[in-house]
């Protein structure tokens, strides 16, 4: 070979897969020996290089997001017995409920088609509220471990709030327990937006 | 735990790897104060930003705490190397899913000796040199010439060819020639 050694030569023969001709011309020629001397200074430079501490600690956040995975996983083997006494904590927040109780001005008829209406209406606002977090996108963003602990909270909730949707009948006599259960999701997804949209202006500082 | 006492956590041993896989928040805390310089500065090469490289630490310690009971290496050795494994992955997916673009195309190769820098006068620190690089030779450069990986196996995190990962290493080590000059 009767030039130089290219850089992807030089780096083939250092790693021992450089072609003869390379070598036997790295062999002979001083200036090409001095570049794989540089070559190779680069690279114990770089490993010497000071390891970077990270400017927080994001060990709470883990710790959080481990125990909420733990308490999720606590609720889902538990079933309805964890049901029945999350959902009384769950259902503590004020929410007004809609008397469906037939009464001669009311007929059942009227009060069947106020009630759909009012859980179509609960589901929309509770698929927007989904949406809207998607749009924030909250897994690609940093979390502290005060705000990780709330949503941490919030998210097992939403979890016991879905489960007693999903194991609620659509009859009607169970028509006010399923309006109930969607308005505390809506409260508690719109208090996750929330906790998200606030921890991100907070971050932002 | 404050940094101050971070030294006192001390080295990890097959005992404390062992009561890590069983869930031990105590020992999954000491496998995070041992690998947490190493994972940020591993991501820290690879991602553009430090809070980018903050995120990667965090999700790589959530998949390794979560899939502690899965490792079945019993060694420091062996747990490092699925730690950096894990941090690499996931820094790349970062990258990935910031939308990143590399722009800059790969310069032909011609012969380096004699030859002098494309910004001459231009003196950079090795830090600054490597932060001016394009992230994917970066992130190739580091993750062979440091941290030892094949060609294959960067090939392989990175979701590309292994030719395409000895042509970044040879273009990072260009840029790095032409920015730090002769040494």
């Amino acid at each position: 070979m009767n030039r130089h050694c290219t850089t992807t030569e030089l780096l083939a023969v250092r790693d021992g897969e450089g072609t003869v001709g390379a070598a036997d011309h790295l062999a002979g020629c001083t200036v090409c020996q001095r570049e794989l001397g540089l070559l190779n200074q680069r690279a114990a430079a770089m490993r010497a290089l000071a390891t970077r501490r990270p400017p927080r600690d994001r060990w709470p956040v883990v710790k959080a997001r481990l125990l909420a995975d733990r308490r999720r996983e606590r609720l889902k083997q538990a079933g309805w017995a964890t049901l029945a006494v999350a959902a009384g904590l769950t259902l503590a927040i004020g929410v007004r409920t809609i008397d469906l109780t037939p009464t001669d001005n009311r007929p059942a008829a009227a009060l069947a088609q106020q009630a759909n209406a009012a859980l179509t209406q609960l589901r929309q606002q509770s698929r927007q509220l989904e949406a809207t977090l998607r749009d924030w996108d909250p897994r690609g963003r940093v979390l502290s471990g005060r705000t990780a602990s709330v949503i941490a909270e919030l998210e097992d909730r939403i979890a016991v709030v879905d489960m007693g949707i999903t194991r609620t009948t659509t009859g009607s006599a169970e028509q006010q327990r399923l309006i109930t259960l969607w308005r505390d999701r809506v409260h508690l997804m719109d208090a996750l937006v929330n906790a998200h949209v606030t921890r991100a202006t907070y971050v932002g500082f | 735990m404050t940094k101050a006492n971070v030294s006192v956590i001390g080295v990890l041993d097959e005992i404390a790897i062992q009561r890590a896989k069983t869930g031990d928040l105590a020992a999954l805390e000491r496998v995070y104060r041992s690998y947490e310089g190493m994972v940020y500065s591993l991501a820290r090469r690879i991602c553009r930003t430090a809070e980018d490289a903050e995120d990667v630490l965090q999700e790589t310690f959530l998949e390794i705490c979560r899939s502690m009971g899965k490792f079945r290496g019993t060694g420091p050795g062996s747990l490092t190397a699925w730690v950096k494994r894990v941090a690499a992955s996931k820094a790349f997916m970062r990258v990935r899913r910031e939308k990143y673009r590399d722009t800059d195309e790969f310069i032909e190769d011609g012969p380096v000796a004699g030859r002098l820098g494309e910004d001459v006068g231009l003196q950079l620190d090795l830090e600054s040199a490597l932060a001016r690089l394009p992230e994917t030779s970066r992130a190739v450069v580091w993750l062979h010439d440091v941290e030892g990986y094949t060609h294959e196996d960067i090939a392989e995190m990175m979701d590309r060819t292994v030719s395409f990962s000895k042509s970044q290493l040879a273009r990072a080590h260009k840029r790095l020639r032409d920015w730090l000059g002769g040494e």
